[in-house]
């Protein structure tokens, strides 16, 4: 399921069904060019492999918005943010919250995380819809759906 | 003084506006299922079309194998590839047969021997939904119809496959 409404529809007849939330965790920062390019190409990746994985497990997960943080703040005060939005996705209930994200920085914080960090090595940037690349995303959704499988 | 007042007239025209396009918007997402609906130009361009799935008759055999390929599509605001797949095998009568690889119950995707614990059936990895070889669902499973089966043709001993059309009941 996605988040918009004809899915949420679906969502609320079909709770029992649908366990599971995914929220793509997102940098943002434009104060340095390689950095937001950088960033920006996360993006733009993360779109793509949360949508295919959302293909994959439509019924069974709702794939959230973005959750974007900059960069320069502190991860303390993003993970108690973060907490807070698993608290109340935890009351629907969602049984497995995952944050998926390129960020090795989540890395050092997944023991405060009252969620499942799902960190992905960031690609190779190479161009986003060439034959390669469609190989490497579907490879990696693969592995995400057994990754995910292996939580339920 | 003058200028104030300019200031306060400026804004209200531009809020003016905004409420004008907002209105404007509105009546479009209420008026766009209709002109989908009559409107050729809006409607999917693949409807009907059958796709080359670049896969050789020769090369289908009893055993369910997936392929994917891509069509173009209109959706709304955008023109985009649309990925799409399918389980394609022959059945003991000799006949071409490719199904939808989405689940019926909730829509997952589906995989042929997708489970070590059901061998020869279709196994929908969200809720253990199964599916026999011939696409029936099986009883006791969440899923409550058979796999959707494509439209195909045959041309040059190439596979082309259209929309995925329901088989009712099973
Ligand atoms: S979506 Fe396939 S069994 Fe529920």
């Amino acid at each position: 399921m996605k988040w918009r409404k004809a899915d949420l529809q679906t969502y609320f007849q079909s709770k029992e069904y649908i366990d599971s939330i995914v929220v793509p965790l997102v940098p943002f920062g434009i104060a340095n060019d390689e950095e937001s390019e950088k960033a920006a190409i996360q993006a733009e990746m993360i779109t793509l492999l949360s949508h295919e994985l959302e293909k994959e497990l439509t019924g069974r997960m709702l794939l959230a918005p973005h959750y974007s943080y900059l960069k320069s703040i502190d991860k303390q005060t993003e993970v108690a943010r973060l907490n807070r939005w698993s608290a109340e996705m935890k009351e629907q209930p969602f049984k497995h919250i995952f944050h998926l994200t390129f960020d090795p920085s989540w890395k050092k914080h997944e023991q405060e995380l009252e969620s499942t960090l799902l960190w992905i090595p960031a690609v190779q940037t190479g161009e986003l819809n060439s034959k390669e690349m469609h190989k490497t995303v579907r490879e990696q959704v693969a592995q995400m759906v057994e990754l995910i499988r292996a939580y339920w | 003084m003058s200028d104030e007042k300019q200031q306060v007239s400026r804004r209200q025209f531009l809020n003016y506006t905004l409420t004008g396009v907002g209105g404007f918007m509105a009546a479009g997402l209420l008026i766009s299922p209709i002109r989908m609906a009559i409107d050729p130009v809006l409607k999917e361009s693949s409807a009907g079309d059958m796709a080359n799935v670049g896969l050789s008759v020769d090369d289908i055999t009893a055993e369910p194998q997936r392929i994917d390929w891509t069509i173009d599509q209109v959706d709304g605001w955008y023109e985009s590839e649309v990925n799409r797949a399918a389980w394609v095998y022959r059945n003991e009568n000799d006949e071409i047969v490719a199904f939808s690889p989405v689940c019926k119950h909730l829509g997952c995707v589906v995989s042929w021997e997708g489970s070590d614990q059901h061998p020869n059936e279709y196994f929908c990895p969200c809720h253990d939904g199964r599916y026999y070889k011939d696409g029936t669902n099986v009883p006791g499973t969440p899923p409550l119809a058979p796999l959707d089966e494509y439209e195909q043709e045959v041309r040059d001993g190439m596979l082309f496959l259209g929309e995925p059309k329901p088989r009712g009941e099973a």
